[in-house]
């Protein structure tokens, strides 16, 4: 028998049936790629906030307070004279990064646990599913509230508080398209073949979950962004003077007559990201679902 | 190259050996009571032999593979035996992690199914490659290197091209093919082959047979090959052991079986095969059904369906028992069976 072994290839990456339909997606779905770009672009305003800012977005100018929009200051100032478009370019960091590294541990944790409950079943699935529906419980809002009241608001809290109410939305979207797997042929075959139940989870039962739960970390970075404004408008947030956009809305409020804008900013400013996060979560949700039909 | 089992001699030394498999007993628990799906059954497997499970849906054959592998259910699912040796090794007695060192890498499986028996999202290569990586240690290299040599031996055209493909850009030849790829990736003693060629289509069945025997001849593995095919069994079998309601009733080498089928259900099987030599108006048919396993009667199983039936026949199940010189063609049957007259009363009466 002649075999040709040279010019090995190497396996080509789990993602690119993934990628495949990401790229169908946004062909056929105008609005999810829209949602991607607005994105795109408040993450890059995040990233070069520095370079994009006109003044210093802590330093106080008493002289210019509560000015309105114009050349000097886009968006107008503050009741201190900070100016808000660099304020709400700094602002974008926190929400971005409390948000992301939030939902990117919830999301690890939560498919972990999700994977382990679908996979066991029995006893195990009905204790973390039990202890997992008291979780669910609780409103997002009132569960971060207690967890950052308890350990004190700060930036660091604040992302174990949004981490902690995501966690049982992704234990629930990993197990379901668990148990289903776990009955497939495919698993028999790898008991078959000796594999232990680890090596089962991660190198086949993960990367068969991994679609459905990065889009729903799409959309719950949009509920983590908002959960961030909220507890940073009611001061549970980062500390001033720090720029948070849910804490910018709050400020806003007590010059709310005088100088509406400073409301109004923060506040598009929140809604452009949910809105596009919302967008492109859709748009890959509706690109799963045949997949997960099909399959 | 080995020499193959010539049919009618008589019983090999036991060294040749591979697999020797006493009083195997599996339960399952249903509606909390346990019910045996596999009732008592002996065999053994000679090195480079394939020994062919043959019967209805229902009879055990899968159980029987399932049970040596001990991949039966913890929580409803109960193993008994006497002993299952594999070599050195007595299955019975190994743990968990003892076994996941025998699977896949001693004995090792095929599926019926090869449509969803690959993971979707995997390449082919990855999949025939993490057997390897697994069982043998080797570095992601010499795994790729030796999976490819492999889907080449499983005659995949042009794999070095076809590696990084998935299983749905693959044909259920071709991806019966890597299942097999897969099971012969650690040169195992044994293969299990559930049913491997019932999904295919005719032309890509007798392909595939023709590489199972291909490929058996070439490593000096073992097959237990489970069908209910009878055709296929003449094609590929060395020896066969017919199944009935978790018993083995008759078991025979290949040509002995269909020589002389002697078991009625074994002759209702072979009467039921479509042939293309004869002319036959109606096909033959077995009236009823297997006995569910939570209502297997007294006596012979088969007793109901048999049109032989005599008075022991429903008192007494009968035992295996040679019927010919070499002892080689077994038998478990009161009327066409070789039992001592006297004996059969005694046990009525006792």
């Amino acid at each position: 028998m002649t075999s040709n072994t040279e010019n090995i290839p190497m396996p080509k990456s789990n993602r690119a049936l993934f990628l495949e339909q990401m790229n169908r997606t946004f062909r056929s779905n105008k609005l999810t790629g829209v949602g991607a770009a607005i994105f795109l672009l408040v993450v890059l305003a995040a990233i070069f906030a520095p370079l994009l800012s006109t003044h210093d977005h802590i330093d106080q100018n008493i002289l210019n307070r509560l000015e309105g929009p114009s050349d000097q200051f886009l968006m107008g100032t503050d009741a201190y004279g900070r100016d808000i478009y660099s304020r709400l370019l700094h602002g974008a960091r926190i929400s971005l990064i409390i948000g992301g590294v939030a939902i990117i541990s919830a999301m690890i944790i939560g498919t972990a646990i999700g994977i382990i409950a679908g996979y066991y079943g029995g006893r195990t699935d009905d204790v973390i599913m039990q202890f997992n529906d008291i979780l669910l419980s609780f409103p997002t809002l009132i569960l971060g509230l207690i967890v950052v009241a308890m350990l004190g608001p700060n930036m660091q809290n604040m992302i174990i508080a949004i981490s902690l109410t995501s966690i049982p939305g992704f234990t629930r979207i990993a197990r379901a398209p668990t148990i289903v797997i776990r009955e497939r042929d495919f698993i028999e075959a790898c008991r078959a073949l000796g594999y232990r139940d680890w090596r089962i989870m991660v190198y086949h039962i993960l990367p068969n979950v991994l679609s459905d739960v990065m889009v729903m970390a799409s959309l719950w970075l949009a509920t983590a962004i908002r959960t961030e404004a909220s507890l940073s408008f009611i001061g549970l947030g980062v500390k001033p003077p720090e720029a948070t956009w849910g804490g910018m809305i709050r400020e806003g409020f007590e010059n709310i007559l005088d100088n509406p804008w400073l409301s109004i900013f923060p506040g598009l400013a929140i809604l452009l990201v949910v809105f596009s996060l919302n967008l492109l979560g859709d748009g890959l949700r509706d690109a799963i679902d045949p997949k997960t039909r099909e399959a | 190259m080995h020499t193959m089992p010539n049919s009618k001699q008589s019983r090999e030394s036991d060294t040749d050996i591979i697999l020797d498999v006493r009083k195997l007993r599996t339960s399952f628990r249903i509606t909390g009571e346990w019910h045996a799906a596999v009732r008592d059954i002996s065999f053994n497997l000679r090195r480079n032999e394939t020994l062919a499970l043959v019967g209805e849906s229902g009879c055990g054959k899968s159980v029987t593979a399932l049970s040596v592998l001990g991949l039966v259910p913890l929580q409803n699912g109960r193993v008994e035996a006497e002993r299952i040796q594999l070599g050195e090794h007595n299955l019975q007695g190994l743990s968990e992690e003892e076994m996941r060192e025998i699977r896949g890498n001693r004995i090792s499986m095929i599926f019926q199914e090869p449509m969803t028996a690959l993971n979707p999202v995997l390449t082919i290569g990855h999949q025939v490659a993490e057997t390897l990586l697994y069982h043998r240690k080797m570095n992601k290299e010499e795994a790729n290197k030796t999976a490819l040599e492999l889907l080449d031996k499983v005659k995949i055209p042009s794999a070095s091209s076809r590696f990084k493909e998935y299983p749905h850009q693959f044909s259920g030849g071709m991806r019966q093919r890597v299942m097999i790829a897969m099971a012969l990736a650690c040169k195992p003693d044994i293969i299990l082959a559930d049913e491997p060629t019932t999904a295919l289509d005719v032309t890509t069945q007798s392909q595939i047979l023709a590489l199972l025997n291909e490929l058996k001849q070439d490593s000096g593995m073992s097959l237990i090959f489970i069908t209910h095919n009878l055709g296929v069994v003449a094609s590929i079998a060395d020896r066969v052991a017919v199944m009935y309601a978790g018993k083995i009733v008759e078991i025979a080498y290949v040509n002995s079986l269909f020589a002389q089928p002697t078991h009625p259900y074994t002759e209702a099987l072979m009467l039921s095969i479509p042939r293309s030599d004869r002319d036959i108006k109606t096909l033959h048919s077995i009236s009823g059904q297997v006995p569910p396993i939570g209502r297997i009667p007294d006596g012979c199983s088969f007793a109901a369906r048999c049109g032989l039936e005599q008075p022991i026949c429903r008192k007494l199940d009968p035992t295996l028992k040679p019927i010919d010189v070499g002892l080689t063609h077994e038998v478990a049957c009161w009327v066409r069976g070789d039992y001592n007259l006297t004996m059969i009363e005694e046990h009525a009466n006792g």
